[in-house]
Order: structure tokens, then sequence, then C-alpha cells
């Protein structure tokens, strides 16, 4: 019987060459060599071998910052990693995009579930509380800004704005909900990053906006 | 163990948005306890990083994996533990099922294991190894003030621990924002050694500068081991007066906390069924 591991990998990646701003190259020894997106033809690079190695690159931008949001478009340049096996690649891309292959493993099997944002904004608690009192208006606002691929975030939105369906945006492009669309607008068949329900950190910006604290 | 076959283990922990060490502990025990091979999956989420609490409860496939173990990587019962992440994980106490058969079984934080205290001392004498223990004054330190966990409680509750073994010539619990102090540490003390343990279940602003300035080996602001604050824990030890000062890094970077977390979860997945 094949590794389950592999049948998933072997699915999600059937025809895609990429996840996120990754670049996914097979080699002829069933192993896989990974880049960035950008990197595809510079060989100035440096070269790891270790799916581990994936957890310091994931972790700090080009300018050396901490990356809370390993889904932004901020992955650092200037690496490749040379994988053995199937088994290293599915343990690397959960470094670099940590949880995106289980959902989108729940998504094909139809189990995974999303949440409206009124609903995640209304069963915080504590000093998040406060964000349920946001807006529609602001919500168009903090979702177009903070969520927009080119530099907030590549996920695709699964998730609408409210029970009645409204979508979580109109500042985003139709692109941003499709899971066929490559987020980094470089038109190549990508696995979709999903965000089934809104972040900690958009509930954050939520927040901020309720109490007027943002810095637009 | 039986429990390879079907059942999964998920470490919960809190992260940081600014503080890469935050989850680092985390993702290292589950390493740890992963190259074990005890569980059928190991996986971590987190209230502010990648995998969200929220995405957790899609991390397992129900038709391989029948049962979930829930640890905490709390150091202790608070906020977190008893409402957040029952929430975020849609739980209804020690055992919850599912509809789509799997059953998730909620365990203990780690800060409340027995073992904790055996790890405090370990670490004591770690940190220095060559100084007769009854030389020398063990120092358990908290956050203190905290509204979402109940660390000064446990704090002062493993400082009892290790003062019943009569080994160490004081233990004392102290706090970064309430009395005791650990600013205090040369009043409170009298020993030539001081061994000072942060009980916190990773490290970051108060491991690496908060408690060494209240201790005195660090100036506000200051970083003179030029960025990395984890080389507070190698410089030691301090002298400072007549006094050496050995100065540990917080208690949940110990490996051996993986055994802790290991046994939390083979206890919670030996939890009653009819406890639900
Ligand atoms: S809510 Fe989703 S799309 Fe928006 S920033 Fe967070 S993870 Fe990205």
């Amino acid at each position: 019987m094949p590794d389950p591991t592999e049948t998933t990998l072997a699915t999600v990646f059937n025809n895609r060459e990429a996840i996120g701003q990754i670049l996914i190259q097979r080699t002829p020894l069933a192993g896989f060599v990974l880049c960035h997106r950008d990197d595809q033809t510079n060989d100035h690079v440096e070269t790891f071998a270790q799916a581990e190695d994936a957890i310091e690159i994931a972790r700090y931008d080009d300018d050396g910052n901490y990356r809370p949001l390993k889904t932004a478009p901020n992955l650092r340049h200037g690496w490749r990693l040379n994988l053995a096996d199937a088994d290293q690649l599915g343990r690397t891309i959960d470094y670099f995009y940590p949880g995106r292959l289980a959902m989108i493993e729940a998504w094909n099997q139809n189990r995974l579930i999303t949440t409206s944002l009124r609903d995640t904004l209304n069963r915080q608690s504590g000093m998040y509380r406060i964000a349920a009192k946001i807006s529609d208006e602001q919500i168009e606002e903090v979702v177009g800004n903070f969520c927009r691929s080119s530099d907030g975030c590549l996920r695709t939105i699964l998730w609408k704005r409210d029970g009645e369906g409204g979508v979580a945006s109109t500042e985003l492009p139709p692109e941003k909900f499709d899971p066929g669309f490559d987020q980094t607008g470089k038109n190549r068949r990508a696995v979709p990053l999903l965000c089934q329900e809104g972040c900690s950190l958009l509930v954050n910006e939520c927040r901020e906006a309720v109490k007027g604290e943002t810095n637009e | 163990m039986e429990h390879r076959l079907s059942t999964a283990l998920l470490i919960v922990a809190h992260g940081s948005t600014v503080n890469p060490d935050s989850s680092a502990p985390t993702l290292a025990h589950a390493a740890e306890i992963r190259r074990r091979d005890l569980f059928a999956d190991v996986q971590c989420a987190f209230w502010k990083e990648e995998p969200s609490l929220r995405d957790a409860r899609f991390l397992f496939d129900p038709k391989t994996i029948r049962k979930v173990s829930v640890v905490p990587n709390f150091i202790s019962e608070g906020y977190f533990t008893q409402t957040v992440i029952p929430r975020e994980l849609e739980l209804n106490g020690k055992v919850t099922r599912r509809s789509d058969g799997q059953t998730w079984y909620y365990g203990e934080p780690v800060g409340n294991h027995s073992l904790m205290t055996e790890l405090l001392v370990q670490r004591a004498r770690e940190t220095a190894p060559d100084i007769p223990e009854n030389e020398i004054s063990l120092l358990i330190v908290a956050h203190g003030t905290d509204l979402n966990e109940n660390s000064a409680v446990a704090a002062k509750r493993e400082a009892e621990k290790i003062r019943a073994l009569g080994r160490y010539a004081q233990v004392l619990n102290v706090y970064m924002e309430e009395f005791p102090m650990v600013s205090d540490w040369r009043e409170l003390t009298s020993t030539p050694h001081v061994v000072v343990v942060p009980f916190f279940i990773s490290d970051g602003l108060h491991s690496y500068e908060d408690i060494p300035v209240l201790l005195g080996i660090a100036g506000k602001g200051s970083d003179s081991a030029g960025g990395q604050g984890g080389d507070f824990f190698q410089r030691g030890p301090y002298r400072i007066d007549d006094r050496s000062l050995f100065y540990a890094s917080s208690i949940g970077t110990d490996p051996r906390v993986a055994d802790i977390i290991v046994q939390l979860a083979s206890r919670a997945a030996g939890a009653d069924d009819s406890e639900n």
C-alpha cells in the first residue's frame, strides 16, 4: 500500500509546479528541488538539504524581519533546498506553509468547513471581543488592505463576510476567491494556500480598526 | 504502545507574532516525539501562529485517525487552557466526540505535570554543576500579575515542592511584577551562590531582556551579546558583589518536556469515555 503522505502529495502536486512563492522541480531520482520562484535562474543561492532547514528559511524575510504570517508574500530569496523524497517534500512544505497541505486534503475530501468573518469576530473574548463591533464598511477596507495578495497574504479566501454570504471584501479582485488562480500573479499552475477562516492577525486588524488605531 | 495505530497528538501553544523563539520549543518537542514513533501523527497548533487552533480541527483525516490527544504547552491552567483552546478547537470537556467519528481528548497543561519539579531541579544542577546544593539559593521566576495564567501559583507550588526535598539552602518563588520581586534577589537570598530558573514555556523578551535587567546582569535596552539574547545563559556565572549568579534558560526549552507531553497525551486518551 502506498504511503498515505505520498498519495496526498501526488494528488496535490499533480501537474502543479509551485505552492505560494515556492517552485518545486522533480529530479530524475524521485527527489525534489525547491527554490523561491524568483530564483529559478539564479545560481548564486545557498544550498540546503534537510526538510528542517525550511524552518530557518521561512522565519525571516529578505531584510531579516520575523515573518509572523508564513503565507505573506515575503519569503526570502537566495536559497535552494534539495530533498530526497516525497516524505521530505511534505514535511518541508509544512514548515514553509504550516497546515496548508492538510487544509487542501480536507478540502479535497469535502470536510473543510469555512467560517464567516462575523462568526469569527463574534466568538472572540477578552481583549479581542471589541473587534465584533467593526462595521461592514470597515471590514471592506481592512480585509481589502490586509489580505490582498500583492503585499498582504497569498491565501485564497474561502470564507464570507457574514451569514448572508456577503463577499469578504469587494476591494479584492474576484481571483482572490478562486483556488484555481495563482495568487503570486505569475499565472502558473500553483497549489492554492486556502484560507477557510480569518486568521488571528486579521482579527487583530479588525480590533485596531474599531479602536481607531489603524495607521491608514 | 496501543495508541500508535490510530491516536494522533496535537500540541497547542501560544506562539507569537513578534518573537520567533516563542514556538521553537513546541516545534522541537513535536519533532522529538515524532522521532519516537509513538503516535499516528504529531502536529502543533498555535493561537498566534500557523497552523492556527482553528486549522487544527482539519489536521487529522478521520478515516485514518480515530483519536486525537490534545496537550496544551502552557505553564499553568488559565484563560487559554480554560477558555480559548476549548472554544477554538470546539471541545466540550475532557472527551469530545465529533460528528466525523473522531474522539478528541483534552489533557492537562504541561506545567501541571509532577515531572516539572524534577526538571527544575535538574536544570538548576546543570546550570551550576560544581556547586554543592546546600550552598545554593534557587529562584523560580514567574511573571506574576498575569491575568491570563496562574503562573504565580504554579511557581509557588513548584518552589514548595523543591523546598520539601531539603537539598537547597533556600528555594524561592519570585516574580517580575509582584512581590517577592526577582530584582530583590540580593536581599532575599543569603548564600554565596544563586541559581535562577525562569518558569516559562519558551524564551523571549522576558528571559532575554527583562529578567537579566531585573537581576542586574544587563543594562536596560542593552544587548551586549550582539543580538542573541540566548548568550546570557552561556556567559554565567555572573559575579555580583561577592556572590555568583547562575542564570538558566526557560524551563520549557528543556528537551525532557517531550516526555511530559507524551505522558499527558497518554493520560488524556486513557480518560474514561463515560466522563462526557
Ligand atoms: S485572513 Fe486569511 S487571507 Fe487574510 S491575512 Fe489572514 S490568512 Fe491571509
